[in-house]
């Protein structure tokens, strides 16, 4: 897929369902100069576009300031926004174009800065299962466990690394990737596939 | 092409421990502040004039924008009437017809005093011009600086002063 394609955020995106009413309101707002109307945007955001660009590069600080990066240029570009689509599809596409084009120049140059497992992992179910039941090396640790699955993801190519990441990791739908990532959900369908057989074969010693 | 969920099971689960992946405690209190300083540090901040703002204001708000174009047709309304009852009172009484709107009265005539004959002999003039009728010469009367002239032209001598003894 070519990065400067996903580049032009002007695609007509019905606004996503459960969305806040005055999401329009707002931009509205911030369209006119208004800068705590903005703030209240990146607030809004800011975790998930954090997360995802986390999730893409596997590294904390890049991840920092690209999604720093991905606001300020939806700042930007912020009257070019005509609002036919959330706030949100519109800004996730500003910050999977820039994750995508950043792994682009570093690649082969990855350096992991992962961040710390919070408290819930060790509670987790799905994570308690994996490792005492059908694990076969049961003496993995969740960190290790957390080390070898990022070194897989980073395998991936940035596309099939980004469907994994918006459907596996933060729950998307395929029609909220195909907006995202300007094709058609059988295309998302297709590489979502392909990129959990990768995993899968990457990580088949941690799997059953 | 066959993705149920089955066939990635272990997967699925394997991936829940990147959603616990979370950045230092706190790393979000800040992160908009940052961005805000980064937009109005590289002067991109969009600055728009009154007008600009007042229309996301009244976008957003129905009952504002209904007020205020019944403000508007309000005052259109009372103009209206008010033009219409000045148009009345001035047919109904003519005391009334605005008197600064009326004609201009027309200017008195000024009687002007003919000029005595002996002044216009005096100053050489035959004509009857009025004072209003602005006189026009390149040079001074001669007989201003002719004393033998003023002999001749009346009852003007030199007069001598004699100074008194002590």
């Amino acid at each position: 897929m070519n990065a400067d394609v996903l580049e032009k955020p002007t695609v007509s995106v019905p606004p996503a369902s459960g969305e806040p009413e005055d999401e329009r309101t707002v931009v509205k707002r911030a369209k006119s100069g208004d800068m705590a109307a903005y703030d209240e945007l990146v607030r809004r955001y800011e975790e998930r576009i954090y997360a995802t660009v986390y999730h893409m590069t596997a590294n904390h600080e890049d991840a920092n300031d690209l999604a720093q990066e991905a606001f300020i240029k939806a700042y930007q570009a912020l009257n070019s926004f005509k609002g036919d689509s959330s706030f949100f599809t519109w800004v996730y596409r500003i910050a999977v174009n820039k994750t995508i084009n950043f792994l682009k120049q570093r690649r082969n140059k990855a350096h992991l800065s992962l961040n710390d497992l919070d408290f819930n992992a060790e509670h987790d179910p799905d994570l308690v299962a994996l490792i005492s039941d059908k694990t076969p090396r049961r003496d993995v640790n969740l960190s290790e466990l957390q080390q070898k699955l990022n070194e897989a993801m980073q395998k991936l190519s940035e596309v099939h690394r980004l469907v994994v990441t918006l459907h596996d990791i933060q729950g998307l739908s395929h029609e909220e990737i195909s907006k995202i990532m300007d094709c058609n959900t059988g295309t998302v369908r297709s590489r979502l596939f392909y990129a959990r057989q990768q995993l899968q074969a990457y990580l088949s010693d941690y799997l059953k | 092409m066959n993705s149920s969920p089955e066939d990635f099971e272990g997967l699925r689960r394997l991936l829940a421990l990147k959603r616990h992946e979370q950045p230092p405690p706190g790393y979000f209190d800040h992160f908009s502040d940052k961005v805000i300083a980064r937009i109005e540090a590289e002067g991109l901040v969009m600055r728009s004039s009154w007008w600009q703002r007042l229309f996301p204001e009244l976008d957003a708000r129905p009952v504002l924008v209904s007020a205020y174009g019944l403000v508007i047709v309000g005052l259109l309304v009372v103009g209206l009437g008010a033009s219409q009852s000045l148009e009345t009172a001035e047919s109904a009484s003519p005391v009334l017809a605005s008197p600064w709107l009326g004609p201009t009265p027309a200017p008195t005539e000024v009687a002007l005093t003919p000029i005595d004959p002996s002044a216009r002999q005096m100053i050489g003039q035959s004509d009857s011009r009025s004072s209003f009728t602005p006189v026009v010469s390149s040079t001074a009367p001669s007989f201003l600086f002719d004393v033998n002239q003023w002999k001749t032209r009346g009852n003007l001598g030199l007069t001598d002063y004699a100074v008194p003894a002590p």
